[in-house]
């Protein structure tokens, strides 16, 4: 997939998938994106900078001291919804098999409370997301 | 593209060995290099970044391998395209962590190329990326 594609819009938000983190820029400002990426420290740090409204990764088998879900807990402090799909359910760097084939791993405290939690498909988890995102109006 | 400023960890014959936690800051900067980076080796890697930039050699994490071998899929791209490649072990080194996957990479999967360079499973990611740099120079 070259860059990113928009599979759904609601109240002007959208659902985003990229194979890439870092293709998250000005135009996805407060909305859902769902990547290939890790959910590591560098990319929590991305979807700060860049505002995504929350965000969707791979855990990466989440690895040594839980680096591949390290960007889940940042994101928490500031307030941003996140969740990781097992490295097993869906192949990484491939944003559509996290959409089609994700299942939820790991969420944090920000998207638990949306009604994310593990065991989810990452859509029905995206679907959420953008639902609570359009209500709330943040 | 992300924005980074890479370390350079050794120079020999006009090649380095830079470090960089994402391979998505790789760019036309890096055609001397062999990279080792933090991001997974996924099959997007070699041709949305690896490729394009002229990079050398890359050495990435394999995110656990997963499904379909997914974490590892760009080492086969790379082979093809005359570049040696390999994955430390994501229990290894922190993913993200373009110094951990150095410092404390453990070598899981490795292309043709790098094999036929010296790099074997198990050895770290640091004499890894020496042998590709004696390899290719």
């Amino acid at each position: 997939m070259s860059d990113k594609i928009s599979v759904k819009e609601a109240g002007g938000r959208k659902i985003v998938l990229a194979d890439s983190a870092a293709a998250m820029d000005e135009s996805t400002k407060g909305d859902v994106f769902v990547d290939g990426s890790h959910c590591g420290i560098n990319v929590g740090e991305m979807t700060l900078d860049t505002g995504a409204g929350a965000m969707i990764g791979n855990d990466a088998g989440m690895g040594k001291n839980d680096a591949g879900i390290a960007g889940l807990k940042f994101l928490d402090k500031h307030g941003i919804p996140a969740a990781a799909v097992s490295a097993m359910s869906a192949k990484i760097g491939n944003g559509r098999s996290t959409y089609e084939q994700g299942k939820i791993s790991v969420v944090n405290e920000a998207a638990r409370k949306l009604g994310v939690s593990a065991g989810m498909s990452a859509k029905e988890a995206a679907d959420r997301l953008l639902e609570s995102l359009v209500k709330s109006g943040k | 593209m992300t924005h980074e400023v890479h370390k350079v960890v050794k120079e020999s014959g006009g090649l380095r060995i830079v470090i960089a936690d994402s391979a998505t800051s790789v760019s036309e900067d890096n055609k001397n290099d062999i990279v080792v980076d933090g991001s997974h080796c996924g099959a997007n890697i070699a041709p949305d970044y690896i490729l394009p930039s002229g990079a050398r050699g890359m050495i990435g994490n394999d995110a656990g391998i997963g499904l379909e071998n997914a974490g590892v899929a760009s080492l086969k791209t790379l082979e093809e395209h005359g570049i040696p490649a390999a994955a430390v072990a994501a229990m290894s080194a922190e993913i993200g962590v373009g110094q951990s996957t150095y410092d404390e990479g453990v070598i899981s999967a490795a292309n043709e190329l790098a094999k036929k360079m010296g790099v074997t499973v198990g050895m770290s990611a640091k004499e890894a990326a020496d042998k590709m740099l004696e390899g290719i120079s």
